[in-house]
C-alpha cells in the first residue's frame, strides 16, 4: 500500500511518497527549507513525488501527516490538505506529532554516542520552544512525559538539573545555540536532523496502518499547546 | 454528469463556506458556516480563533455542499479557493483545502478576489445586467466603490481610507453596549429613532473615498455630552450618516462612468435603511437598483464560484504555486 507523507509545522516543507509493502521505504522525497511558503510550496511538491515515485494520488492506501507542534500557520497548510485529500480518497490518516518525527529518524543515534535522552526542541518564537523528552531504548526510542511549550531558559534549567547524556536536535536548537551550548553532557545534532523527517514519518505510518492505528480525515486536529486566547490580534479583517 | 459546475471555498474571515455553482450562475449547493457565536465575546473577528475554527469546519463544510448538490468531484469543472484579500491564517486553510481537490481529482485550481466575487454576487440572481454597473461593497472588513464594466474587467473608484463601514457599526453598537455584531443590531434598534435626531459629520463631502472613523469619534463625544439621550436616536442618526455616505459615494461613481444600475454586496448591504435608500435614488435618477438578497451580500461561496468562472475563461488556472494574499485589491 502507497502512503503519503507531510509536515509543515516547522519552516520545512516536507513531503515523501513510501510503500508499506516495503516497511515504509521511501519512494520519492521533497524537502524544502527556509522559505515558509508552506502553501505555494506543499501543492507542487506532492506533485512532484507523484511524478516521481509514479503513484497516483487515486492508488493511495493512507495520507500521514505531522500535526505540530510547530508553526501555526504553516502547520494548518498541511492539516488541512492531508484531511481534505484522505476525505475525497475517502483513505485514513496517520497522523505524528511533528517531534516525534525529528527525534525518529535511526540515524539520529547512530551518529550520537551514548546518550540517555533524545530532546527535539522546535523554536516556538517568543523566547519559547516546543518540546519532549525520548528515551533511548534498543532499536529506537520511546517518549517519556508530555509535549511541552515553555522558555528556552526553563527547558535548558530543567536538564540541566538531570543527571543524564541528552541529544539535542530541531530549528529551536539551532536558534539557540548559544544558550544550549552551556548545557553540560549534550550534544547537538548535524543540520540534517533539524527538521521532522517524512521519511520517518511514512515509515511510522506504514506500521500504524499494518495495526490499524489511523484515524478518519474529521478526527485528526493540529496539535497547538498554546490557547488562542494568548495569541489574540486585535487584527482588522480586511 | 453535471455540466460545467465549479466547488468554490470562502475562508477569508469568519464563515467557513463552499457552494457548487453551475454557469457561474445556476447555484447547486451554498453552504456556510458561521463563526459568529466564537468571535461575539470578543467584539470581533480574532485571528487565531478564525483560522482554528476553518481547520475543524472546512471538511465537513465541504462534503455538504457536494452533497447538497448531489454530485461527485469527478463532475466538477474545476476548484476554487478566496486567494485574498483576507486573513492570511484564515485564507490558507480555504487555498489549501482547494489545491488539496484540485489534485485528488485533477482539476484545475482558481484563485479568486474576494472583493471580485462580492461584485459577482449580483450576477448569481441577475445574468442580464446591463454594464457598466457601479457596486458599493460595504462589510466588517472592507468598503468601496467599484465600476464593473465587464468580465474581469472592474475598477476601484473609490474607497475608506480608515475604517470599513460595517467596523463602524460594530465599534458604535459595542459603545452603546448593544453587543455584536453591531450592524443587525443598530439596524433594529435605529427602526425606534429619529434619522435626523442629531447632525453627525458626514466625511469627506465631494470626495469619492470614504471615512468613518470621525464619525465614531463623533459618536463618543455626544454621548459624553448628553449620555440620557436616546439611545435609539443616536442608533437612528449615526445610520442615516453612513447611508449617506455610502449612497452619496455611490452615486457620485455612477454618474462619472455612466453606469445606470446601482448594485450592492457585502454585510452592509443587508442593513435595511441602506436597501431602501439605494432603491429610492435609483428610482429618483432614472436607474435601476439590484440588490441581492442578504445571504449573497454576507461572505459566501457561491459568488466565489460565480467568479472563477468567468475568471477561468479569461486568465485559464491559477498555478498551484500561488499564495495567498492578505492585502489584494481589485485591478
Ligand atoms: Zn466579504
Amino acid at each position: 500500500m502507497f502512503i503519503l507523507g507531510m509536515d509543515t509545522a516547522t519552516s520545512q516543507v516536507g513531503v515523501a511518497i513510501g510503500d508499506s509493502a516495503d516497511g515504509g521505504g521511501v519512494l520519492a522525497e521533497v524537502l524544502i527549507a527556509g522559505d515558509r511558503r508552506h502553501a505555494e510550496q506543499l501543492a507542487p511538491a506532492i506533485q512532484h513525488v507523484c511524478d516521481e515515485s509514479g503513484v497516483r494520488l487515486d492508488q493511495l492506501g493512507a495520507i500521514a501527516v505531522g500535526i505540530g507542534p510547530g508553526l501555526f500557520t504553516g502547520l494548518r497548510v498541511g492539516v488541512t490538505t492531508a484531511k481534505v485529500m484522505a476525505q475525497a480518497l475517502g483513505i485514513p490518516v496517520v497522523s505524528a506529532s511533528s517531534l516525534d518525527l525529528i527525534a525518529a529518524p535511526p540515524a539520529l543515534l547512530e551518529e550520537g554516542h551514548a546518550h540517555a535522552l533524545v530532546v527535539p526542541v522546535i523554536d516556538a518564537r517568543r523566547r519559547e520552544v516546543f518540546s519532549a523528552r525520548y528515551r533511548v531504548v534498543p532499536g529506537g526510542v520511546q517518549r517519556e512525559g508530555d509535549y511541552t511549550v515553555g522558555s528556552v531558559e526553563d527547558l535548558i534549567a530543567d536538564l540541566q538539573a538531570g543527571s543524564e547524556h541528552v541529544l539535542l536536535a530541531g530549528d529551536g536548537v539551532t536558534r539557540y545555540r548559544e544558550q544550549f551550548a552551556g548545557l553540560d553532557r549534550s550534544e547537538m545534532a548535524g543540520p540534517e536532523f533539524e527538521y521532522p523527517s517524512v521519511a520517518a514519518l511514512v515509515q511510522l505510518a506504514a506500521g500504524r496502518v499494518e495495526r490499524e492505528e489511523f484515524v478518519q480525515p474529521w478526527d485528526v486536529h493540529p496539535m497547538y499547546l498554546r490557547e488562542s486566547d494568548a495569541e489574540l490580534h486585535w487584527e482588522t479583517p480586511r | 454528469m453535471v455540466a460545467e459546475a465549479i466547488l468554490a471555498i470562502e475562508t477569508s474571515c469568519d464563515e467557513t463556506a463552499a457552494a457548487v455553482v453551475a454557469h457561474g450562475t445556476e447555484i447547486l449547493s451554498s453552504v456556510v458556516s458561521s463563526q459568529v457565536d466564537l468571535h461575539a465575546r470578543f467584539g470581533g473577528v480574532v485571528p487565531e480563533i478564525a483560522s482554528r475554527a476553518h481547520v475543524e469546519l472546512i471538511g465537513p463544510v465541504i462534503a455538504d455542499a457536494l452533497g447538497d448538490a448531489g454530485v461527485e468531484l469527478r463532475d466538477l469543472t474545476a476548484i476554487a479557493a478566496t486567494s485574498g484579500p483576507g486573513l492570511a491564517g484564515a485564507l490558507l486553510v480555504g487555498v489549501s483545502a482547494a489545491k488539496a481537490l484540485a489534485l485528488v481529482a485533477d482539476l484545475p485550481y482558481v484563485g479568486v478576489n474576494h472583493l471580485e466575487a462580492h461584485c459577482y454576487a449580483a450576477w448569481l440572481e441577475q445574468p442580464n445586467l446591463e454594464p457598466p454597473l457601479a457596486v458599493l461593497v460595504a462589510s466588517g472588513g472592507h468598503t468601496l466603490v467599484v465600476i464593473f464594466e465587464g468580465h474581469a474587467n472592474m475598477r476601484v473608484v473609490g474607497q475608506t481610507v480608515d475604517d470599513a463601514a460595517g467596523e463602524a457599526f460594530d465599534k458604535v453598537a459595542r459603545h452603546l453596549g448593544l453587543g455584536y455584531p453591531g450592524g443587525p443590531l443598530i439596524d433594529r434598534l435605529a427602526r425606534d429613532g429619529d434619522p435626523a435626531a442629531i447632525a453627525f459629520p458626514r466625511a469627506m463631502p465631494g470626495e469619492p473615498d470614504f471615512s468613518f472613523s470621525g464619525l465614531k469619534t463623533a459618536v463618543v463625544q455626544h454621548r459624553r455630552r448628553d449620555p440620557d439621550g436616546a439611545i435609539a436616536d443616536v442608533a437612528a442618526s449615526f445610520q442615516e450618516a453612513v447611508v449617506d455616505q455610502l449612497v452619496d459615494k455611490l452615486v457620485r461613481a455612477a454618474d462619472e462612468a455612466g453606469a445606470s444600475t446601482l448594485v450592492l454586496g457585502g454585510g452592509v448591504a443587508a442593513n435595511s435603511r441602506l436597501r431602501a435608500r439605494v432603491a429610492e435614488v435609483a428610482e429618483a435618477t432614472g436607474r435601476a437598483a439590484f440588490l441581492p438578497p442578504p445571504d449573497l451580500c454576507t461572505d459566501n461561496a457561491a459568488m466565489i464560484a460565480a467568479t472563477a468562472w468567468w475568471r477561468l475563461q479569461s486568465d485559464g488556472p491559477t498555478p498551484l504555486d500561488a499564495g495567498v494574499n492578505p492585502s489584494l485589491s481589485i485591478t
